[in-house]
């Protein structure tokens, strides 16, 4: 378990957005894991398996939670069908980071993760962090193959202009 | 934005997300797992999942089950159906007699309720129906906005 913890642990909080949410269902899934110990430990899998089961048990969580919150959270945003593409003239950088230590690195983009609204920051979550194509991205969500795409091209432009605002304040500051 | 810098900016936004490291899971996580097992495995059998029966109780329960089923098929055609169909329909008859009565009352209701409503001038009714949708919307609107704002507020830790 201390192996895979902080990895099931994490995938939890990143869609969920709340650690204590994220610690529950990091339990739910060790208990399950437990339920198929036998066939677990001689897995080589057993961490995508866990991986897997953590992404299944965040995804019901917030379809449970915010579902009837749905209409709320999307107002004013993107239309379900996807087509009007972000029309944002951004000139894409090569790499967001140069000699930032990991810690810090994780500390600001986990920031920068936070602040993009749940339609966004999930699928762009599941595409980056969990290799879903997009087409099961939009399955799972129950939104349209061109919403998802949308969205995480949208979700791709907030980062890049946070992350892109942070360094240039980081570099601003005296050293 | 160009597809070229859209391809341009989907390399550069996985690379960024994925160089960063996992994060530290909770010191009691592990604790508390422990504590849940601990808990699930003193629970006595019958209550736990119907996986977790012993091997016996579950067969056991399908033959009790089986036997239980063949019972109620075998006791009905003893019976004598249909010979004691009429028997048996007037006797649920009799028992749901207030379900008939509660229909009357719940028509005769309807019907003064009817009344009334055709009495008040349409005016009115259009009037009352746009207040309530006003009420609606104004809270729906509300809702929106405490959502958005606890929702943007809230900042992992």
């Amino acid at each position: 378990m201390r192996k895979y913890q902080n990895m099931v642990f994490t995938t939890s909080a990143r869609l969920v957005r709340n650690d204590a949410q994220a610690e529950d269902i990091s339990q739910e899934v060790f208990i399950k894991a437990h339920e198929h110990f036998e066939m677990l430990s001689a897995s080589p899998s057993a961490g995508g398996w866990l991986k897997t089961v953590a992404t299944n048990l965040s995804l019901n969580h917030l379809q449970r939670y915010r579902n009837r919150w749905r209409f709320f959270s999307e107002m004013g945003s993107a239309g379900e069908s996807g087509e009007d593409a972000p029309a944002v003239d951004f000139a894409a950088p090569d790499t967001f980071f140069e000699a930032i230590d990991s810690d810090e690195r994780r500390a600001w983009v986990e920031a920068a993760l936070a602040k993009l609204p749940d339609h966004q920051r999930v699928p762009l979550v599941l595409y980056h962090f969990e290799d879903l194509p997009y087409d099961e991205i939009a399955r799972r969500l129950r939104v349209s193959l061109a919403k998802v795409k949308t969205d995480i091209l949208r979700a791709r432009v907030a980062l890049a202009k946070i992350l892109s605002r942070g360094g240039a304040s980081r570099d601003a500051q005296p050293a | 934005m160009n597809p070229h810098d859209a391809e341009k900016l989907e390399a550069a936004i996985h690379r960024a997300l994925r160089s960063i490291p996992d994060r530290q899971a909770p010191a009691g996580l592990e604790g508390r797992v422990l504590s849940e097992l601990g808990r699930l495995s003193a629970l006595p059998w019958w209550r736990r999942s119907f996986a977790y029966w012993p091997l016996a109780a579950r067969a056991i329960f399908f033959v009790g089950s089986a036997v239980a089923a063949a019972l109620v098929v075998g006791g009905l055609v003893r019976l004598g159906l249909p010979a004691g169909a009429d028997a048996l329909a007037a006797g649920v008859g009799e028992r749901l007699a207030w379900v008939a009565m509660a229909r009357d009352v719940a028509a005769s209701i309807g019907a003064k309720v009817l009344l009334v409503i055709g009495a008040i001038p349409p005016l009115w009714l259009y009037g009352a129906a746009g207040a309530v949708a006003l009420c609606y919307a104004t809270l729906a609107v509300i809702g929106a906005a405490a959502y958005r704002a606890l929702s943007f507020g809230r900042q992992p830790s």
